[in-house]
């Protein structure tokens, strides 16, 4: 796993400050879709090889949560923004 | 009823080491300290409300929020002060019961904290003043450059005695020493 994360907060920290929250790339159905549509938003993950783009909480920290663009196979880190500026720009 | 302050290492510490090595941990008996999280999209005026107040330390803990600490003030008085100051613009919560400060200084103070801390200690790296949160060991700090050779941490209550035990553990080498300072006399 990529072991220094450059957090836009707090600069370079170990991984160890930090707690992984899972995939960032999943866009939350609308209320009424359908079952299906909600049993892959909510169960099913893909285990990907590659580049991945994840939730980080610096948890030891800033405590925000950011995200996290890196690779599973080479442990290169592409890029960290901060969850909230992640969300507005709309980059999903 | 009357109500006792004790400080939380107060039973750890007692009169502390007999002998004052270089290397020294101090820790001060009575610091205000205050939680201040600014209202979204308010930071820059909470910032300038800081500089106005002047001796004011802020210690930065995350976007648009700051530990802000008085060694001359009382608790109450200093929470005051700050509502006064940043009304409609940020909350603020006394911590001073909450936290407790710790104060490391001495030429081998680096060395200490390379045992625990994972950022660059460099002076050029880590200027007079900076402050952030950080994991020391296992325990999430506060943690600021107070001077040249001078460093601040900041820590939740309960963690403060396990905190104190790594600080002399990783400063055993250098023969580390501790004990409190200070103290406001009574108000009346
Ligand atoms: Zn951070």
């Amino acid at each position: 796993m990529a072991s220094l994360i450059h957090c836009p907060h707090c600069g370079i920290r170990p991984k160890e400050e930090f707690t992984v929250r899972g995939d960032a790339s999943l866009v939350r159905p609308e209320p009424d879709a359908s079952d299906e549509a909600w049993h892959e938003y909510v169960h099913i993950r893909a285990n990907p090889r590659g580049r991945t783009r994840e939730h980080w909480q610096h948890l030891y920290g800033c405590r925000r949560f950011l995200v996290v663009e890196r690779d599973t196979v080479t442990h290169e880190v592409y890029s960290v923004t901060d969850g909230a500026a992640a969300a507005r720009g709309g980059s999903r | 009823m009357l109500f006792q302050s004790r400080h939380p290492l107060e039973s750890k510490i007692g009169s502390g080491s007999s002998i004052r090595a270089v290397d020294h941990l101090e820790i001060p008996r009575s610091v205000a300290i205050a939680t201040v999280l600014s209202h979204p999209d308010e930071t820059a005026a909470v910032v300038a409300g800081f500089a106005a107040a002047g001796d004011l330390v802020m210690r930065n803990v995350a976007p648009g929020e700051w530990l802000v600490l008085s060694h001359i003030e009382r608790s109450d008085s200093l929470e005051r002060r700050l509502s006064g100051l940043l009304t409609d613009i940020a909350d603020v919560v006394d911590q001073s019961e909450g936290r407790v400060l710790l104060r490391l200084s001495g030429p081998n103070v680096r060395r200490i904290l390379a045992k625990g801390v994972a950022i660059d200690l460099d002076p050029s790296a880590f200027a007079i003043g900076q402050s952030v949160n950080l994991r020391c060991g296992h325990i999430a700090v506060n943690f600021a450059r107070s001077g040249e050779n001078e460093f601040e941490l900041v820590v939740m209550r309960s963690f403060a005695e396990s905190l104190l035990e790594d600080l002399l553990l990783m400063g055993r080498e250098f023969d580390l020493s501790y004990g409190f300072s200070g103290g406001l006399a009574d108000p009346d």
